[in-house]
């Protein structure tokens, strides 16, 4: 197992290494600059080459990308053009943001997509089974901004219970926290929701036409045991692979939901520098978030040799 | 030359005194907060990419910004330049040295006194750095023979320069020496202004407060535009980012935020009628705008741009680019500013499809497409751009709009002359400068109208700009902006539609909050 991990974090490098080029090489592509966005819409076209040549955006392609590089073998991530402050530093600022919504968001979403994807399952063709893939579907279904925005209308605006965005750190203040990260935590959940839900639901359905279900049901065990004993444990193995996936994309925040809720996360921070033409910003961040990925797919796997002994990972194999 | 030594007289004297009448009425009753203390959650739009005031000329820096810093000179209420950290500026009769001496103990939020020194370094990078530094391409050099004195000596006079030099575009703040080696957009947000810097959070908020060292200007009674006698007395102020619409009324409404800027038209009704929040209308934001490019048919002919022109029902574009928030604009300035003129009144809409049509057939238009380049980052400009499109086909113009980011528009407008024809914008700061800052877009270098290369720059209209810049009196400059402005509208190097309303929003317990261009926080106070 061990040397498969490390295989695969060796394997990781050139696909970094991918990534930083190509999205240097997009980026550059993509008409526009930051020093519109610094300058604003006023600004004159000598005010915005001043800023050009302050940024060091007068430069030529080659001149550019090979200072990135040179940063890059230091551990440079460069400085964001926009904010003024090193990539790295403003990279981790956002990290316990997103991470700390990213989780809570996740644990909604195992509740309710696991939840509603076995009742659907179990009572198939049921009004429960109907219901469940209704509210998961309407999840999916709902554009977030909109859902954001009834939210805030509901539970700010008329109920009075939470605040209308903003976000407060989990170490400042938990209850804090807990009422600012609610809102964009359900939304970015009801959008994963449908999803675990409908794979729940069919990869649970195969597995109860299985051999050993009928087995495990013909031992007389009480049904119970056979669902969380025997069948669940087989349908997490699918439900492994989607729920890395639904990680990623909550890690990696949605710029709408950050954006209606003001939280200053991952999402905001890269959707903030695609728009505004921050190209360190976007080559460290998509660096970050490709990382990120290739760590949660290498967990990923790593869990599918936990729930399916028939997965291993070593030399032999 | 006896006349230029009565303008410089004039100008000076006007500022001056201005400043002595402030000491006089001052004393009789000078501003006090009925109530200090509480924190004031302020919802802006845009997000702040930068507190370094010397590198940025957005609005939403500015909006931050300018509650911390200050500069030897800025404007008032009416645009006016007016003295702030300076006491006194004395011009030479010549025009060729500025004298300016500084107002005493004077604190930096870091607890030092300003002196000379601080604003020789401070002119030193402005000069380096600084967006807007071509301002400083007039002065020779800058001196300080004593701790409060500071000395500008110029290259050639400029009639205009405290006019320039007073800009809030990108204002010469003050700020410590030790504080000015630091890299563009890097610099610490140190200045002398009534709040001080506490925390700022990218993309979420900016945290500033009281800063109990502030020495107010007492040449002055109250706050007076970006100068005048300020005082914080809030304890601290939130900046928020909130660039969802929605969420801004919303926190309004719930009273989570105690203002608010950039609030739909849409939901503007509904909070008039809430008792505890209070409309601020701050009438001509900005000017609504298309300029034309003169390089790509079928803008090239004259013909063909007037029979837009003649066209256009500006109510129906201004409608719908700003909800109703708007008012009908002839020009570059607007009723009550110096420069403010109606000629070329006749240019502006006509909304007549007649004439219009007559045009187009005497410029020999044979369907060729009309590309209009708008963005959807600024709804009002996309809006004003599709309102135009549907105008121009009922004249049977082939219209076709090409939408990008605001970046990229600005990208193609400033560097291709292929592929479009007009570019949507606003000029918003520039037009709230005064005359010369509001055509200086059309004036060289920038020429937006894209002459073609072998006709080059409207030789009429360039003269009557230098007339603007050089002209000995304010009448004679005020003249040749006239006659500047019926230029750009006669030749059409410019579609002004309108001046734009931002309304500014607060709750209903706050007090003393007058709209202005920044959402000023200084003898603002909250109801108990």
């Amino acid at each position: 197992m061990g040397r498969y991990v490390v295989a695969r974090l060796i394997q990781s490098i050139p696909v970094l290494i991918l990534v930083s080029v190509i999205s240097f090489g997009i980026m550059k592509l993509v008409p526009g600059d930051p020093a519109v966005l610094i300058g604003g819409p006023t600004a004159t076209p000598a005010e915005l080459d001043n800023i050009r040549q302050n940024l060091g955006l007068d430069q030529p392609f080659h001149v550019q990308m090979g200072r990135f590089y040179a940063g890059l073998a230091r551990g440079d991530l460069g400085r964001s053009l926009l904010l003024g402050k090193p990539v790295l530093e403003a990279t981790i600022e956002r990290i316990p943001v997103s991470l700390s919504i990213a989780l809570y968001s996740m644990v909604l979403t195992l509740f309710l997509g696991i939840s509603c994807g076995v009742i659907a399952a179990l009572k198939r063709n049921s009004w429960a089974d109907q219901a469940a893939m209704a509210f998961a579907l309407i999840g999916v279904s709902l554009p977030n901004f909109w859902l954001g925005l009834m939210l805030i209308i509901l539970f700010s605006v008329h109920l009075g219970w939470l605040p209308t965005g903003g976000y407060v750190p989990w170490q400042n203040d938990p209850v804090g926290w807990f009422r600012t990260a609610t809102m964009p935590a359900v939304t970015l959940a009801l959008l994963q929701v449908g999803l675990l839900a409908r794979i729940t639901r069919s990869t649970m359905l195969e597995v109860l036409r299985q051999d050993y279900i009928r087995t495990a049901r013909a031992k007389g065990l009480p049904e119970f045991l056979v669902i969380a004993k025997h069948a669940f444990k087989n349908v997490m193995i699918p439900v492994i692979t989607v729920i890395g996936v639904i990680f990623s994309v909550l890690l990696s925040g949605s710029v709408v939901v950050e954006s209606v809720f003001s939280v200053p996360g991952i999402g905001s921070l890269l959707g903030s520098a695609v728009l505004r033409r921050d190209y360190p910003m976007i080559q460290g961040g998509l660096l970050f978030v490709a990382t990120a990925l290739l760590m949660l797919n290498l967990l990923v796997d790593v869990l599918y040799a936990y729930f399916d002994p028939r997965v291993r990972y070593d030399s032999r194999s | 030359m006896s006349h230029a030594r009565k303008t410089w007289k004039f100008t000076l004297l006007a500022a001056v005194s201005a400043a002595a009448f402030g000491v006089t009425a001052a004393s009789a009753q000078q501003f006090s907060c009925p109530r200090k203390g509480g924190t004031l959650v302020f919802a802006q739009e845009a997000k702040v990419n930068s507190l370094d005031q010397y590198t940025s000329s957005t609005i939403s820096t500015r909006n931050v910004a300018m509650n911390m810093y200050e500069a030897l000179m800025t404007r008032d209420e009416n645009m006016n330049p007016i003295p702030e950290l300076a006491e006194k500026v004395t011009a030479s009769e010549d025009g060729m040295t500025y004298t300016f001496n500084l107002r005493r103990g004077v604190k930096f939020h870091n607890g030092k006194t300003m002196t000379t020194e601080d604003v020789v370094a401070s002119f030193d990078r402005y000069k380096k750095v600084g967006i807007d530094r071509g301002i400083l391409d007039v002065v020779d050099k800058w001196e300080a023979p004593d701790a409060h004195t500071f000395i500008i000596r110029m290259k050639v006079a400029q009639p205009t320069f405290l006019e320039n030099f007073s800009s809030f575009s990108v204002p010469i703040v003050i700020t410590p020496k030790e504080n000015t080696d630091a890299p563009p957009m890097q610099m610490k947000p140190i200045g002398t202004g009534p709040f001080e810097f506490v925390e700022f959070v990218a993309d979420s908020h900016v945290r500033i407060k009281r800063f109990d060292g502030y020495v107010p200007n007492p040449a002055y009674k109250d706050i007076d535009g970006f100068g005048g006698y300020k005082v914080a007395c809030l304890d601290q102020v939130v900046f928020r980012i909130v660039t969802e619409p929605g969420a801004r009324v919303a926190g309004l409404e719930t009273g989570e935020f105690h203002g608010a800027e950039d609030v739909p038209a849409k939901s503007q009704a509904a909070l008039k009628a809430n008792p505890n929040i209070v409309l601020k209308p701050l009438q001509n934001f900005w000017v609504q705008i298309a300029t034309p490019n003169l390089s790509f048919p079928p803008t090239d002919n004259l013909k063909v741009r007037q029979a837009i022109q003649a066209a256009l029902d500006m109510e129906e574009i201004m409608e719908a680019a700003t909800d109703g928030a708007y008012r009908l604009n002839i020009g570059f300035q607007y009723p009550g500013q110096a420069f403010y003129t109606e000629a070329g009144k006749e240019t502006y809409n006509q909304k007549n499809i007649a004439k219009a049509k007559k045009l187009l057939q005497d410029g020999g238009y044979k369907g060729e497409k009309l590309i209009l380049l708008t963005n959807k980052d600024y709804t009002n400009m996309y809006t004003a751009a599709l309102v135009m499109s549907e105008q121009l086909k009922a004249i049977g113009m082939n219209v076709e709009l090409l939408v990008m980011d605001w970046p990229a528009s600005v990208q193609k407008q400033q560097n291709t002359t292929d592929g479009w024809n007009f570019f949507f914008t606003g000029y918003g700061t520039n037009t709230s400068l005064g005359g010369i800052a509001a055509l200086r877009f059309h004036a060289p270098p920038f020429n937006t109208y894209k002459p073609k290369k072998e006709d080059g720059p409207d030789k009429e209209f360039v003269e009557h700009f230098n007339a603007i810049a050089n002209g000995k009196t304010l009448d004679e400059r005020k003249a040749a902006f006239a006659k500047a402005q019926a230029r750009v509208l006669d030749q059409v190097l410019a579609l002004p539609f309108g001046s734009l309303t931002k309304v500014q929003v607060v709750r209903s317990n706050v007090e003393n909050f007058r709209p202005f261009r920044i959402p000023r926080m200084s003898n603002v106070w909250i109801k108990g």
